[in-house]
Formats: structure tokens, C-alpha cells, sequence
């Protein structure tokens, strides 16, 4: 009888390991998976990089516009398009329409068939005088060889980093200048004051701290395209920021991981950190 | 007879030719063209918002101001055509966003 009872609780005992490995196998394939969809996605070539597909009402007409966010930002600054021009950060949000364009508002703030940049006359968007291949050079989805500038050629003496063209660098070697201003929309405005660089302690020891260029963000996104609406306090210890929550979108992950250098280009923000997170 | 015959065709041809301008090549409304009642809002809108890269600068009472006059502003953006609308009510929440933002902060330095 008392071996019969050892028996029991051996396989008790048995049945209770077996339990709280499957426990931990489930835990274990949890956070695997929960680190999965927590991890940044890798992102395209750099050439798809931040493009966006404007398919909102042209479908059916000419076709779905292809927007090169890295033809624009090698000309412009962030807060002319997002803060003079009006082109919202979330997709779909904007509203633009041939007839805005032609009257002067979103593509149609600069591609009105007279701005000049560069000494060139900026083409008219959606001009009523436009034929089928002025309009493909937009309306450029599924067309071969309909756009005019190729992101291999463009970008060739561009400085690059880990990812696709250095940007910053680009405007420090003076290979871009982009544009604060369009005629007829943006307010004069006093030149930007520098802005104090800070860094931001990351919420793990093994995490080198956040080398923040407040200067170089004010620079080229203005200070209202960030406060209050991307960081809405200035009070410490308010917001937590998070990888997560940069990949979800919020805070820094409103540009960064959709147009701006990719969140796994880890040694652009924490220095000394590995290059590149798969 | 005559004279008159060509005179009735040239102002035919005449009306004829302004219509077409019109029709044709008449110039779209542009972002930049406004005409002299807009102007007002939009010579305080570009003074008002023209400060923001300085907000850091202002003391919390010239912060206020800055707030009212974007508040004052508002009713004035509201009756535009709906792009106009909705272009200048982005901008203007931006404006005074970062104004009451830069206040809040000078606020709570000072507690």
C-alpha cells in the first residue's frame, strides 16, 4: 500500500512538471510572439521607402498617384508641406483632389505651371491643358517608366548611411537645401533660433541613452509640427516613451518607421548601440 | 447700313472674344489671391502665427494674447470655402497648440 501511494504522488508529481512546462512553452511562444509583432518591421529598399499611393478618387480616371516622399524631402522642409501646405500625417486625412491642386492648395501650392525651383518651372498639377503623359508622371502606378526622376539616379552623389541616403548628412555637405518657404502660403518668419541638443535616459540600464538633435528636428519640422500634437507636454516624466509605443506610431514614430531613417537603424538615436536590428 | 452692320459684328465678336477668355483661360482661384475682405484674417493670421519658432521667448501673459487672438481668429477661418477651411484651421490648431503648450510648460516651471 505505501509503495502504491509513492506511485500516485510520483506521478503527481510527474503530471505537475509536465503542467508547468507546457506553461512555460505557452509563456515562452507568448512573448515570442508578442515580440514579433513588437519588433520593427524591416523595412523596404530605401527607393520604396515613405512611399505613399494617393488612391483616394483617381481609380476610376487617371489612376493611383505615387508619391516619392524622398524626391520631396530632398527639396523641402517637413513643415512646408505638412504645416504651410497642409498635408496631413495620416493617410487618407488630407483630401486632395485635382480641383484643390488647381486651385492652388495641396500639390497645386507649389505645381502651379509657374513656381520655379532649381531656375525650372514647376510642371502644373491636374492643369486642365495636361495630356495623358503629364498626367502619368504622377499618376504613375503600374506605369513603367512614367516618373521623371529614379531614386538610383537621383540620390547617386547623395552621402549614405546604413540605410538609403543620409539626410542629414546631405544638407551638411550642402548636396540639398530644402525649401522653408512657397510664395503665397507660408508666413515670413525670423530664421529658427538653434535649439539645444538633449539626451534622453532610456528606460533600461543596458540602453545607451537618446542623443536627441533638437536642433536639427526644429530646423526642419518648426516647433508646432511636433508640440502639442506628436509629444504633447513638455512636463518630465509625463509621457513614457517606449519602443513600442514608437512602433505603433506614436512619438517618434510618427516619422520615424514610416518616412523618416527606419526605427532599426538603432545607432542613429542611442550611440554606441548595434548598427542595424533585424 | 453698312457701318453699322460691321459695328454690331465687331462688338459680337467682341463679347464673343471676352466670353471665351473667360471660359478658356480664365484664371482659377489661387491660394495666393484674395480678395480685400479675406485679407484681414489672413494679415492677423500671418502676424499671429509668424512668432512660433519665438514662442520659447514670450512671457505667459504675451502667450495668453497669442492664444485669444488664434481663438478670435477662428469664426473668421470657419466661414471660408472648405479647403481654405480646412488648410487654415490645421495651420491655426497648430499655432495656438504650440502657443498653450509653451504656456503649460512655463507653467509648471514656475510650481
Amino acid at each position: 500500500m505505501p509503495m502504491c501511494s509513492m506511485q500516485k504522488g510520483t506521478r503527481k508529481n510527474e503530471r505537475g512538471l509536465l503542467l508547468l512546462v507546457l506553461a512555460c512553452g505557452v509563456l515562452l511562444l507568448g512573448n515570442i510572439a508578442s515580440a514579433q509583432i513588437y519588433l520593427p518591421k524591416p523595412p523596404p529598399e530605401p527607393s520604396e521607402y515613405g512611399k505613399v499611393i494617393l488612391d483616394n478618387y483617381s481609380t476610376a480616371g487617371p489612376g493611383a498617384v505615387v508619391f516619392d516622399h524622398w524626391l520631396h524631402r530632398s527639396k523641402f522642409t517637413c513643415r512646408l508641406c505638412h504645416v504651410d501646405v497642409g498635408f496631413a500625417m495620416q493617410a487618407k486625412a488630407t483630401g486632395i483632389r485635382a480641383s484643390t491642386n488647381r486651385e492652388g492648395f495641396h500639390c497645386g501650392a507649389c505645381h502651379d505651371g509657374k513656381k520655379l525651383f532649381d531656375g525650372k518651372t514647376i510642371f502644373a498639377a491636374c492643369s486642365d491643358a495636361a495630356n495623358d503623359k503629364q498626367c502619368d508622371r504622377c499618376h504613375s502606378l503600374g506605369k513603367k517608366g512614367a516618373r521623371k526622376y529614379e531614386y538610383k539616379e537621383f540620390t547617386a552623389k547623395f552621402p549614405k548611411g546604413i540605410y538609403g541616403v543620409n539626410w542629414e548628412a546631405a544638407e551638411r555637405s550642402g548636396v540639398i537645401k530644402p525649401v522653408d518657404f512657397v510664395e503665397g502660403l507660408s508666413v515670413k518668419k525670423a530664421p529658427m533660433r538653434s535649439r539645444e541638443d538633449f539626451s534622453v535616459k532610456a528606460g533600461f540600464s543596458w540602453v545607451n541613452p537618446i542623443a536627441f538633435s533638437h536642433e536639427k528636428h526644429s530646423i526642419w519640422n518648426g516647433c508646432e509640427l511636433c508640440h502639442p500634437e506628436i509629444f504633447p507636454t513638455a512636463k518630465k516624466g509625463t509621457i513614457r516613451f517606449s519602443m513600442f509605443s514608437n512602433i505603433e506610431g506614436r512619438y517618434c514614430g510618427a516619422c520615424h518607421g514610416k518616412v523618416a531613417f527606419p526605427l532599426n537603424n538603432c545607432q542613429r538615436c542611442h550611440p554606441n548601440a548595434p548598427l542595424w536590428a533585424p | 447700313m453698312f457701318k453699322a452692320k460691321i459695328m454690331a459684328v465687331l462688338l459680337f465678336m467682341g463679347l464673343v472674344g471676352l466670353c471665351g477668355v473667360r471660359a478658356i483661360g480664365g484664371p482659377h482661384w489661387s491660394a495666393s489671391q484674395a480678395d480685400p475682405a479675406q485679407e484681414a484674417w489672413r494679415k492677423e493670421f500671418d502676424d499671429v502665427c509668424s512668432k512660433t519658432q519665438d514662442a520659447m521667448t514670450f512671457s505667459q501673459e504675451e502667450l495668453t494674447v497669442l492664444i485669444r487672438r488664434c481663438d478670435d481668429l477662428l469664426p473668421q477661418i470657419e466661414k471660408l470655402d472648405e479647403t481654405r477651411k480646412k488648410v487654415y484651421m490645421g495651420r491655426l490648431r497648430m499655432c495656438r497648440g504650440l502657443y498653450a503648450y509653451v504656456l503649460d510648460a512655463k507653467r509648471n516651471e514656475k510650481k
